[in-house]
């Protein structure tokens, strides 16, 4: 077999050819590339202005805000949204932000406000062409409207952003096994005592294994931060400048959730729950399963019901709070998705107009019924209650529209903070410490962060009022 | 202007490697001075940086929040490299002295390196799932319940060792190669002198392949000091879990950077990580000239 020379594929190449002209031709043609090729849909969209939109949603989620995007670009000749789902869309956007390229509209989440507004990344939805078309505060029910402002530097509260859909929390209970066990499933519980005496009543066991409990605000354990809420306390001051993990209210909170692991035994309880981590959006859902009696759980719980046990028979009150606070509107933790414009956008008046088109009241009802969710609106139509796929949208719809809805801080640090509230609950629940020796470490690590806030704030210029 | 042809050769290595040297400079050297500067700034992404000194290396020290995912990481990577090591040890010696199946069992313990580490993620999300994982179901068939897994937080470092021990064919296959390479009139020798397979495999096994068993400590070391990946998938698939069970040094500098928007801490915790990456591995490599044995060295 002859062996080939390094220079034999020249014979391949046509005449006249060398390396370098070959290598100057690929060069060329890669120049030519980068400055005349194919462009984004920025430039082309047959002259319409082309914005951005970054999303978290995919599944039926995003194919719902896919609908919203698709009637918007009909409905009208001059803009055409992109719909683009972002994963970790708090953390690109922050970075897309910083470098001057942002996206035109950012979905964010309501905890992510204080952060962005107060480092200057949001445009205010108040002032400029187009704000006009944004609906007024009263627009939205009693526990959204405090997420859509917050101070800026100056101590001026601005508004930042527009709901989208938004969800609140409230009790599910398994009206079957309320029969089952001897209660009226026509009178769930409405204070934390009955709670407490309905669950015991609820609980079963064989062989010393737990087959069902109550309730346990271990299933699904998502809000650490919020159990001390349902007994009137809050995080921080409402300047965020004081921690209050150590209230009172909150002593009351996780000495009830200790009462609780002592009553029902938290190794006992560890090994029964020990599949739920993972398991929420299945079969093996504690609640679908059977396996609790109670849960609490916002409205899209729904979704995983109707896809999964659609036959369960369920009903939703809101969750119960102490017997001495439990006369007037319903307590509930109310989030929500939010639409901003982030600084550095080119047509921002373009981003205003799709904002203002998705707040009107048929998109946000059509778009949270999509989504299982409850409307972020003050009123909602007969037909959104009547239609809904969640039975008890209406409890969760009251619970965003009470004067008791509670929010996450409202303070930047508040992704720390429930972390060390996070880490709060499993000492609690799991070890004999005493509880006030607990939360007066948690405090004190609160407190450090709400101090470090101020300190980077007055580096650079905040007042005193800040 | 002329070049002499030696200049005209030197010109056209540079000019080749040249992409290589400005995506160097571009994406590596740019990016590591800027995190030391802004490990001197308070840098919270959205403004601009402001110059504090070290006190955000100060701050440091205060955080309980920084000295767990420090102690996590170190437990981590003090069970993670004697373990693996040991291990893989173990397994290519295996593989060496054997005479069937090898392929198929090297094959099988290769596999795992290949798979990409958020899948391998999601699958160990559910074997080790407390109610429904197949680990708990395969230890009730003996009667024995197994522990929440990814419940709390030393079940979660055990989960986390356990999938970095099934992540160790990497470390086998060099071993194996390295083990190979040993001439075999070193093994007849210690034969004639009355060595069983035991004190052959310490006596002239692990002294010949030191540098290949160094190189994998070091690795292993660096990696260890370096999870990020895994507690991430595994932390997504337990909201309910205690977050600082998942939260390794790397992690830690993760949420400060991008969650917290303090990104000059995160990059002084970035250096204080690399600083001490370096002095452990010029600690190891110190303490190695009097054990690893380089052939014709």
């Amino acid at each position: 077999m002859a062996s080939a020379s390094p220079h034999d594929g020249s014979k391949d190449r046509p005449q006249g050819w060398t390396r370098r002209t070959l290598l100057g031709a690929m060069a060329a043609g890669a120049a030519g590339f980068a400055a005349f090729g194919p462009r984004g849909a920025r430039t082309r969209a047959e002259g319409r202005i082309v914005l951005d939109y970054w999303e978290k949603w995919t599944g039926h989620e995003g194919a719902a805000m896919q609908a919203v995007v698709d009637e918007f670009n009909e409905s009208q000749s001059r803009i055409l949204v992109r719909y683009l789902v972002t994963a970790g869309i708090d953390q690109k956007s922050m970075i897309a932000i910083a470098g001057g390229d942002p996206p035109d509209v950012l979905g964010l989440y309501n905890y992510n406000i204080p952060l962005f507004a107060e480092t200057g990344a949001l445009l205010p939805l108040d002032e400029g062409d187009g704000s006009a078309a944004i609906p007024p505060l009263e627009a939205y029910a009693e526990a959204i409207r405090p997420l859509l402002t917050h101070p800026d530097r100056t101590g001026r509260s601005r508004r930042w952003a527009c709901p989208n859909t938004g969800g609140a929390l409230a009790l599910y209970y398994n009206k079957a096994m309320f029969a089952q066990a001897g209660l009226d499933p026509t009178r769930p519980p409405a204070t934390l005592e009955q709670l407490a005496d309905m669950s015991a009543r609820l609980d079963a066991s064989r062989d010393g294994l737990y087959t069902r409990l109550g309730f346990t605000p271990t299933e699904p354990g998502w809000w650490p931060w919020a159990w001390g809420a349902y007994f009137g306390a809050t995080l921080t001051d409402p300047s965020a400048r004081r921690a209050r993990v150590d209230s009172p209210e909150h002593a009351a909170a996780f000495g009830w959730i200790r009462q609780t692991a002592a009553r029902l035994g938290p190794e006992r309880i560890n090994a029964f729950g020990s599949g739920w981590g993972n398991s929420y959006d299945s079969i093996n859902n504690a609640f679908l399963a059977g396996q609790v009696a109670m849960v609490l759980q916002g409205p899209w719980l729904a979704s995983v019901i109707n896809a999964h046990n659609p036959d369960l028979d369920y009903g939703v009150v809101p969750f119960p709070v102490p017997a001495s606070i439990a006369q007037g509107p319903p307590v509930g933790l109310v989030e929500s998705d939010m639409l901003c414009i982030p600084r550095g956008v080119r047509h921002p008046e373009a981003s205003m107009e799709f904002i203002a088109f998705t707040q009107q009241p048929r998109i946000v009802e059509r778009l949270s019924t999509a989504h299982f969710k409850n409307s972020v609106l003050a009123g909602v139509s007969p037909e959104f209650v009547a239609k809904h796929p969640n039975r008890g949208v209406a409890v969760f719809n009251a619970v965003a529209n009470s004067t008791r809805g509670f929010h996450a801080a409202r303070t930047r640090q508040f992704p720390q903070i429930r972390s060390k509230m996070g880490s709060l609950f499993p000492k609690v629940w799991n070890t004999d410490t005493p509880v006030e020796e607990l939360l007066k470490g948690a405090n004190a690590e609160v407190q450090s962060l709400l101090v470090l806030e101020h300190e980077q704030k007055a580096r650079r210029g905040w007042g005193s009022g800040a | 202007m002329k070049f002499s042809a030696r200049a005209r050769t030197d010109l056209a290595g540079y000019l080749w490697i040249s992409p290589w040297i400005l995506g160097f400079l571009l994406f590596m050297l740019l990016p590591v001075g800027l995190s030391a500067y802004y490990s001197l700034t308070d840098y919270p992404v959205l403004e601009a940086p402001i110059y504090v000194g070290f006190d955000n290396y100060a701050r440091m020290w205060r955080e309980p929040d920084f000295r767990d995912a420090a102690l996590r990481t170190l437990l981590y990577a003090a069970a993670v490299v004697p373990l693996c090591t040991i291990l893989a040890l173990v397994l290519a010696a295996l593989l060496c002295a054997g005479r069937r199946l090898t392929g198929f069992l090297r094959a099988a313990i290769f596999l795992p390196t290949l798979v990409p580490m958020v899948a391998a993620g999601m699958v160990w999300m559910w074997l080790l799932n407390g109610g429904y994982g197949l680990i708990n179901q395969s230890l009730a068939l003996f009667g024995i319940q197994g522990p929440n897994w990814l419940g709390d937080g030393p079940m979660v470092l055990c989960s986390l060792i356990i999938i970095a021990v099934w992540g160790v064919g990497h470390s086998v296959v060099i071993y194996e190669a390295a083990m190979r390479e040993v001439p075999v009139s070193l093994y007849e020798a210690a034969a004639l002198d009355g060595m069983g397979p035991v004190a052959r495999f310490w006596h002239v096994t692990l002294p010949m392949i030191s540098p290949a068993i160094l190189f994998n400590v070091v690795t292993l070391m660096i990696g260890s000091l370096q999870l990020f990946g895994m507690p991430a998938v595994l932390s997504k698939s337990n909201e309910g879990a205690d977050p600082k069970a998942f939260t390794f040094y790397t992690n830690e500098m993760f949420n400060q950077a991008f969650l917290n928007g303090q990104m000059g801490y995160a990059s002084a915790m970035a250096w204080v990580q690399l600083l001490f990456v370096l002095a452990l591995t010029g600690f190891t490599f110190a303490i190695s000239g009097r054990l690893v044995h380089y052939r014709g060295g």
